[in-house]
């Protein structure tokens, strides 16, 4: 045992609990590589190196020449093959082209946002009003009011939570010279583009 | 016809030869006892709360054969289950209700174990595992409740996620891990814990829990089955609304047991305090206590600062409860403020509780310590059980048959004319008949085992005395087997090293037996 002193003096390590240590560290190499197994845990589909369209309910990809100032539209992404999945909460996000006063007629990504619609409170589905003196998403469950401009709720019980769950979600967008919109390849992290439901850190 | 029940018939040899043989088995190690008279049902809840797991284990088996954990199809698959499938309405309920029930017994139980002490004193594991059982049935009834992703299981699988996203650092890659992202994965995955993971889970600790000595009172478990089924007759689960995302939500409370937590989670106050630091706090206190309990005694009366923490937690619960469930019936005002709890109000009351319970206890055990010597003082009073004698038993008993008779009738009939809660409430009764019927069966052979004196002849008896002389002579006359059981016996007792290990049972007999005489 390690309590009994070891003859050749107490600096040196004893033959038995050399051995023991050459166990544990084989234990511990013989368990390693499950601990990356953990990855079969969360859902990885929503991650992808590639750019996806802004498509429209109507089917058509969005571009900054015909899409109207001050208007949002409901969009899929990640969009599945399966119709299911398609109607699934957290794949829906609110696809905004800002008013004017908020530089809406641009004709860049900046006069775009999209907003995962999953509301940071408890879940609903909020929308953007585009009717004056709104111009603002609204839950309709209870109430939390979202900022188009930077997705940060400011009035309601989601603005009361701490962050990062006080802001939306946020997917990155790009325009093309053909001026069609694009979704660049997301990063699902509270620093980053935020995790539905939950919120992101605002930069 | 009546030969048939004195010969020992082939099936009564079976299972005789079946019993002997679980002797090589885990089981022979478990005592069970079938009481022959009633005994109170505090002293074995957990076993009650065993025999609710099972009902749940099994209509929750059969209602796999239905359910779809699917999110578009959760809830029409529930109400199909509830409105086409024959009987599903029953299971529903019976499965709906038994899990209320199940985790009321187990707070019962453990409250019960609390308070007469036994949860410390080498029961430490029994106590330890049977909180963690607790937590984890409460989380089984939890999902459970959550799959049919009603508006309410929404509201529940919300705050799960959000609880668990709250926690510092690791919350939302745990989150990840085990909800998965987006509503499809949650409705599967609960799924997956609900009649997996966590149901494994008990059964593994439950094997631990179990004490050596259980007690099954066939009379009692069956007027809990009865209770179960006439509760679900009266008060039938609905099904809730739909979950839409782009409906908003009516105001909706999660189940009794969790409406405690979701006062706290109403005050608005930060989610991770509330939701996550609160119980957390409550269920370490709960595992530790049998370690901070330092008392000798064991009576609660005894005991004044661990049962006045108990009281204060009663009082705790009962109040945040309550509190969870109600909501500001003012319906002008918006929903948000008739649903926030002042957090300074609720905190206050909660702290006000203490020292009221601990007054409370104090009170109560003054009362009680005067009631036992006032009790000393006086002359015992007598009892007076009710006996009936043979006549009166048959009586009762055909009785008995004859209304369980018309009770099937009725209950068919009931189901018959699509009133299937009638049905379900009148298949209780028939329950809570047989549990009185069993009980007057077992009663009848206490009385045959044990006849009453005055109805012995007298000269009978003489002639049963000769008659056993006579056998007992004979029996002398025969070489005696070298391993009869008292051979056995004695050797064992002789033996120094097994003779501890026998005292220690034979102690652990008599507490036990004195349990029981308690009741």
């Amino acid at each position: 045992m390690s309590t009994q002193p070891t003859p050749r003096g107490d600096d040196k390590i004893s033959r038995r609990d050399f051995l023991k240590l050459l166990a544990a560290a084989g234990t511990v190499l013989t368990f390693t590589p499950f601990v990356d197994w953990g990855k079969f845990l969360p859902n990885q589909s929503g991650a992808t190196n590639e750019k996806s369209k802004v498509e429209l309910p109507d089917g058509s990809q969005a571009n900054v020449k015909t899409f109207k100032i001050n208007h949002s539209e409901a969009i899929i992404y990640p969009r599945s093959d399966d119709a299911a999945l398609n109607k699934e909460a957290f794949r829906t996000w609110q696809f905004i082209r800002l008013p004017q006063e908020l530089g809406g007629e641009k004709n860049d990504a900046s006069a775009f946002r999209a907003y995962s619609m999953v509301c940071l409170h408890l879940w609903c589905l909020w929308k953007y009003w585009p009717q004056d003196g709104r111009k603002r998403g609204e839950c309709p469950c209870h109430g939390s009011l979202y900022d188009p401009l930077t997705g940060a709720a400011f009035a309601g019980p989601a603005s009361l939570q701490s962050p990062p769950s006080n802001v939306l979600p946020m997917l990155d967008l790009e325009v093309d010279k053909d001026g069609y919109l694009w979704i660049l390849p997301p990063n699902w992290n509270v620093n980053g583009n935020g995790i539905v439901g939950f919120g992101r850190f605002i930069a | 016809m009546v030969a048939l029940l004195h010969k020992e018939n082939s099936l009564v040899r079976l299972f005789r030869w079946i019993y002997s043989g679980l002797d090589r088995t885990i089981f022979m190690g478990l005592k069970f006892t079938f009481p022959t008279r009633f005994v109170s049902p505090l002293g074995f809840l957990g076993m009650l709360t065993f025999v609710i797991f099972i009902i749940l284990g099994i209509t929750g088996a059969l209602l796999m054969l239905w359910y779809e954990p699917i999110l578009d199809r959760a809830w029409d698959s529930v109400e199909n289950i509830n409105d086409s499938i024959p009987y599903g309405f029953h299971l529903r309920n019976i499965h709906y209700h038994a899990s209320n029930a199940m985790v009321m017994m187990a707070i019962l139980h453990m409250y019960y174990q609390y308070f007469s002490g036994r949860y410390k004193i080498r029961n430490e594991i029994l106590w330890v595992t049977g909180i963690i059982i607790g937590v984890l049935t409460i989380l089984e009834a939890f999902t459970g409740y959550d799959i049919i992703f009603s508006e309410r299981a929404e509201l529940a699988i919300s705050i799960a996620a959000s609880l668990t996203n709250s926690i510092p650092i690791l919350g939302p890659d745990m989150r990840d891990a085990f909800f998965g992202a987006g509503f499809h994965d949650f409705v599967l995955r609960f799924y997956a814990f609900h009649v997996f993971f966590l149901p494994i889970a008990l059964i593994g600790l439950m094997a631990v829990h179990f004490p050596r000595f259980l007690v099954f009172d066939v009379p009692m478990v069956m007027a809990i089955s009865g209770a179960i089924m006439i509760t679900g007759g009266v008060f039938p689960v609905d099904m809730g609304l739909k979950f839409d995302p782009n409906v908003p939500p009516g105001i909706t409370v999660p189940e009794w047991y969790l409406t405690g937590l979701y006062a706290f989670l109403r005050s608005q106050y930060d989610k991770f305090v509330t939701g996550v630091a609160w119980p957390g706090i409550f269920i370490f206190t709960l595992l530790i206590i049998p370690f901070i309990d330092k008392y000798k005694k064991f009576s609660w009366k005894d005991r004044p600062i661990i049962s006045a923490i108990g009281i204060t937690s009663i009082a705790q619960i009962v109040i945040t409860t309550y509190w969870g469930f109600y909501i500001d019936p003012d319906r002008t005002k918006s929903l948000l403020e008739r649903l926030v709890i002042d957090p300074i109000f609720l905190y206050s009351v909660m702290l006000a509780l203490v020292p009221l319970s601990f007054g409370f206890t104090y009170l109560m055990i003054k009362l009680a310590k005067n009631a036992e010597a006032n009790a000393k003082r006086q002359p015992k009073r007598t009892e007076s059980p009710i006996t009936l004698n043979e006549k009166w038993i048959y009586l009762v008993f055909i009785a008995l048959i004859g209304f369980q008779v018309y009770l099937n009738i009725a209950a068919y009939y009931a189901l018959l004319a699509g009133m299937k809660n009638i049905s379900l409430f009148i298949i209780g009764i028939i329950m809570l008949v047989f549990a009185g019927m069993f009980h007057i069966y077992r009663h009848g052979r206490t009385i045959a085992n044990n006849p009453l004196p005055p109805s012995i002849q007298y000269s009978d008896k003489i002639k049963s005395l000769q008659h056993r002389k006579a056998s007992l002579d004979e029996s002398q006359d025969k070489p005696k087997l070298t391993s009869s059981p008292e051979n056995v016996l004695s050797q064992i007792k002789s033996n120094g090293l097994l003779s501890k290990v026998f005292k220690v049972a034979s102690k652990n007999k008599n507490s036990f037996e004195k349990m029981w005489s308690k009741d």
